[in-house]
């Protein structure tokens, strides 16, 4: 009698998949590009999917190689999630890069509404921070970076797996935000050191990608992100 | 990847590389939506090809052609092995051509197990979170679908 289960696993090396299509690479082309205005409600269906697939690429890291459970983007922000976040030093002082003035910023900056101008500008290669306060008492952080396209060596977040993240929804937004929210999780941004920072709202928007920190409520976040413009 | 295996899943299940890229990238997109919704701890590739396996069985359902699965080139299928006769190749095609056929008129769930156990090599467990069902579901499903193979297959066909 023949082996039917065996057969079956045989058979499935024989059956003609067509080859997987490049949808990531296809749709970061797309997303690299310059868009016509025609097609622009595409947009956010892309996104949305570019990030989707980043996401699903990054899950498919193998565990036992490393100690990234997964991985995703938003816009130029990777996310990292880990079993346990790596040391970094306690109180690293910020190094937000020079203060400039703001219509000197590698890329036009958005500004919020309901903020008003900030107290200080800065910038660090292509990551410029809004900073609402002062450099010892800092309020709240609003960084942008000048593109929407992942860049790890820009910014990264290493965050716990424990640590609550969501999904959000931000008018005027590419594609849904995130929230970072609950225990501290690590920040690095271009060339600085590694620092813990707590609740933290990341977005795209008109091609930059956008971060609030320092937010204490999520509806706080959200108040601020839609003040942008 | 797991787009490589949720492509082959889609394929495998709509037979069109059409469909399948369509079943695939709506997949990916609602597993994205409801990644809120993925419980911590539990596995996520089952998650998602479960979520991939609807959209390629909507896109079959409402599909008014039956797309079938092809055999790749007996050539092809044997690099670097000792070429057999040409009548035992003409022989092995034509048992699996009709072994794969009797998987195609499988009632959809025995099908569907059947694809993901041998076709795509998933454990029980990850056959049964894929499918929506318990394992022994799993197995009374594969024990049908293989039965009822048997019975339009004969030995030597």
């Amino acid at each position: 009698m023949r082996d039917l289960e065996r057969e079956l696993r045989e058979l499935s090396s024989a059956i003609m998949v067509p080859p997987t299509p490049d949808l990531a690479g296809a749709a970061h082309i797309r997303l690299g590009a310059t868009r016509p205005a025609a097609s622009w409600p595409r947009r956010p269906v892309v996104l949305a999917l570019v990030v989707a697939i980043v996401l699903v690429a990054g899950l498919a890291v193998s565990p036992a190689r490393t100690a990234i459970l997964r991985f995703f983007g938003i816009g130029a922000v990777q996310i990292e999630f880990v079993d346990r976040l790596p040391a970094v030093e306690p109180s690293v002082p910020l190094a937000l890069g020079n203060k400039i003035d703001p219509s000197k910023a590698p890329f036009p900056i958005l500004r919020s509404d309901l903020l008003g101008d900030p107290d200080a500008v800065y910038a660090r290669g292509e990551v410029v921070t809004l900073l609402y306060g002062s450099p010892d008492r800092v309020r709240l952080l609003v960084t942008e970076i000048g593109h929407s396209v992942l860049a790890p060596e820009l910014a990264k977040k290493i965050v716990a797996a424990t640590t609550n993240t969501r999904f959000v929804d931000i008018p005027g937004s590419t594609g849904p935000g995130i929230w970072i929210e609950g225990a501290p999780h690590i920040v690095v941004l271009a060339d600085a050191p590694p620092r813990l920072v707590g609740n933290t709202l990341v977005w795209v928007q008109e091609g930059r990608t956008l971060r609030i920190e320092g937010a204490a409520e999520l509806d706080d976040a959200l108040r601020i992100a839609k003040s942008m413009r | 990847m797991h787009q490589g295996i949720a492509f082959r899943t889609a394929y495998l299940v709509t037979g069109s590389a059409e469909d399948a890229e369509e079943a695939v990238t709506s997949g990916f997109l609602k597993a994205y939506r409801a990644i809120g919704r993925f419980r911590r701890g539990k596995p996520f590739r089952p998650w998602l090809l479960a979520i991939v396996m609807n959209e390629a069985r909507n896109r079959r359902r409402s599909s008014a052609r039956r797309e079938h699965l092809a055999l790749r080139a007996a050539e092809e299928r044997r690099p670097g092995d000792a070429a057999p006769s040409p009548e035992a190749a003409i022989l092995e095609d034509e048992r699996r051509r009709a072994l794969l056929d009797a998987v195609g008129r499988l009632p959809e769930e025995q099908r569907l197990a059947v694809v993901c156990r041998f076709f795509l090599d998933l454990g029980e467990a990850e056959t049964a979170d894929v499918l929506g069902v318990r394992k022994g579901t799993v197995k009374s499903r594969l024990s049908r679908g293989l039965e009822r193979i048997r019975k339009e297959l004969p030995d030597d066909a």
